[in-house]
């Protein structure tokens, strides 16, 4: 998180979403990912919900960021790919320590977290009507049944198979500044964000840092929740 | 040598069954707005239609809504309206010979290969192949055959540590080469149906036909140049690599040439028309192309475009090519080739800006100010003015 930083509770600030990145695919034997509409689109509904649930949560509203046309649309496309370059960029080069950019060895050492997409943000349609922008974005592919088994086989033939990719992140930026607020990043998350309550579980994963979260850990997620309705 | 000798039975079958082969017929009547069926095909698609979203705005696209029209218009003209309304063109500026076909339909167009064809016959010729993969539904075969590939060698991987010999390795390396060789084989199949099915396309419509082998053998000898200029071997255009996705360029214009209706040779291949409507974008493709610092093949693309006529953006654009190069020698033949664009144009103001640097550089000082001042006179508002302005004593100003 930024520092300086701060969002408490309740605070009733309003948050741009843009269109979420959603893939649901399945794992075929070989390891190839089969991208699977359906999955896709069952996923991308509830983890909608999920996300407008848990910010209502927090006491903060959400609005999806309207559908852009023509030279919006540019710019909106122009964000979502500097969102992810600037996130990977994070990911890889503060998320893991020893892993540094020679420019930003100093930040890191005072656990600076200091990245910005530019006062462009604020040209965004649907910003002028929010305080921060939200991004979000998540992979996943289930193992086919091919992939288990032949999980199963190569434990006894002592080769290491994976089964199913899950990563998410999810980041604030602030739509005045362009500062990135806080970045959550994991590539083994959970929750089945085929399912309402398994997209529940992955956004809360995702926003379980999110700042002003009253959000507990996943270990005591559902008592957690419970007493953070207002 | 047996290798080899099982590869000249191959061509020789090849041969063979080139000249026997019959005018592939053309898929059955289009039904319209198709829709994707079974798990795979809809998964694919709608990968590609989230894909499309983000493409559509991309910096890449070139936006004209002239040229983008004009093009549409040929592949409708290639393939007929009911099939062309199942896609949607983007234009992309890469200066390369290319172009694709996604499985719901986004076919995007390189703006090299609209520099490279000279007809509306050859660029219908492409359109009708890459339409040809999206009729096959080759996209989802080929996913199919990757996976299938891919889930075996998964397999015997895991099956073969089981029994960790030096045999079972061997067998294992052989198994996959065997499947990674099949995957690219069945891929260049691919590429020959949609060949066979863009002949027939172009067979059935307007254009001439026999345009679609031309555009290969440029593209032959269009390498064959840049191999010469780079003081490289002469490629080879009759086999390739294990690793090929495409069938050889020889193979592919014989068999173009081949199933191109005979009869149909007279048809009109819309060159004129092709000329024009490219016009306005033949000085932005061919500095593209000057760009990639490829000295034999912008050459050749020149040249061959000035078969039918040199006109100023050429004779510039060739000034540009040498004056780049900047070897002495080439900065003499360059202003030669400015002072030809000036003739045809005397208002070309980009050919009198390359004529005053190429002439200062080869030290004739007073010629090469007076053709920049032209150069400024002509466009004053030129986003370099200042800087060429410097290069004018008088235009400096005091310090």
């Amino acid at each position: 998180m930024r520092q300086g930083f701060a969002l408490p509770p309740q605070s009733g600030k309003t948050i741009l979403v843009l269109r979420p990145s959603v893939r649901v695919a399945e794992q075929s034997t070989g390891g190839m990912a089969e991208p699977r509409a359906e999955w896709t689109d069952q996923a991308r509904r509830h983890i909608d919900a999920a996300l407008v649930e848990l910010q209502r949560q927090l006491g903060n509203r959400v609005i999806a960021a309207p559908e852009a046309y023509g030279e919006d649309a540019r710019l909106v496309a122009e964000h979502q790919a500097l969102f992810a370059a600037v996130s990977r960029a994070v990911i890889e080069y503060q998320f893991f320590v020893g892993n540094r950019l020679p420019t930003k060895k100093r930040d890191n050492k005072a656990g600076q977290f200091d990245w910005s997409l530019g006062p462009d943000v604020a040209k965004l349609p649907g910003a002028d009507q929010a305080d921060y922008a939200l991004f979000l974005y998540t992979d996943d592919q289930y193992g086919s049944t091919g992939r288990k088994m032949l999980q199963i086989v190569g434990l006894v033939a002592g080769v290491g198979v994976s089964s199913g990719v899950h990563a998410g992140y999810a980041g604030l930026v602030d739509l005045k500044t362009g500062d990135l607020l806080w970045l959550n990043a994991d590539f083994q998350m959970g929750g089945d964000v085929r399912e309402a309550d398994g997209a529940m579980k992955r956004v809360r994963q995702l926003l379980e840092d999110f700042p002003g979260s009253t959000i507990a850990r996943e270990a005591a997620a559902p008592a957690a929740t419970a007493q953070a309705r207002p | 040598m047996i290798a080899r000798m099982r590869l000249a039975v191959g061509v020789l079958a090849l041969a063979a069954g080139v000249s026997a082969q019959a005018e592939p017929p053309l898929p059955p009547p289009y039904a319209g707005a198709y829709q994707p069926q079974g798990v795979d095909e809809q998964g694919l698609w709608r990968e590609m239609d989230e894909e499309e979203r983000r493409f559509a705005q991309s910096d890449m696209i070139i936006r004209d809504p002239t040229l983008q029209a004009y093009v549409t218009k040929v592949l409708c003209d290639t393939v007929g309206q009911d099939r062309c309304d199942a896609t949607r063109i983007y234009i992309v500026r890469v200066p390369m010979f290319n172009a694709s076909m996604s499985p719901n339909g986004l076919i995007q167009v390189y703006s090299g290969l609209l520099l490279r064809v000279h007809s509306e016959a050859e660029l219908g010729a492409v359109l009708g192949h890459e339409f040809g993969h999206f009729e096959a539904r080759h996209s989802l075969e080929r996913l199919k055959a990757q996976r299938s590939g891919g889930d075996v060698l998964a397999w015997a991987g895991v099956l073969a540590s089981l029994a960790p010999s030096y045999d079972m390795l061997r067998t294992y390396r052989n198994l996959q080469l065997t499947i990674i060789g099949s995957i690219y084989r069945f891929n260049r199949d691919q590429e020959r149906e949609a060949d066979g099915l863009g002949i027939s396309y172009l067979n059935t419509s307007a254009l001439r036909p026999q345009a679609a082998a031309q555009v290969w053998e440029r593209l032959m000898a269009e390498f064959t140049a840049d191999a010469r200029a780079k003081g490289l071997k002469k490629p080879r255009f009759d086999r390739i690599p294990f690793y090929s996705t495409h069938p050889p360029e020889a193979e592919r214009a014989t068999t173009l040439a081949l199933l191109a209706r005979p009869e149909a040779a007279t048809r009109d291949d819309g060159a004129a028309r092709y000329r024009a409507a490219l016009a306005p974008w033949l000085p932005q493709l061919l500095d593209d192309q000057i760009k990639l610092n490829d000295f034999g093949a912008s050459e050749y693309i020149i040249q061959s475009l000035a078969e039918s006529g040199w006109t100023a953006p050429l004779w510039h654009a060739r000034g540009e090519l040498y004056r780049l190069r900047g070897a002495p020698r080439d900065l003499v033949h360059a202003a030669q080739f400015y002072d030809e664009a000036i003739a045809l144009d005397p208002a070309h103001p980009e050919a009198h800006r390359g004529l005053g640097l190429a002439l200062l550089k080869t030290g004739q000082a007073a010629a090469g100010q007076k053709a920049l001042l032209r150069y400024l006179e002509l466009k004053p508002d030129a986003a370099d003015a200042k800087l060429i302005g410097m290069m004018i004593p008088k235009e400096v100003p005091a310090p």
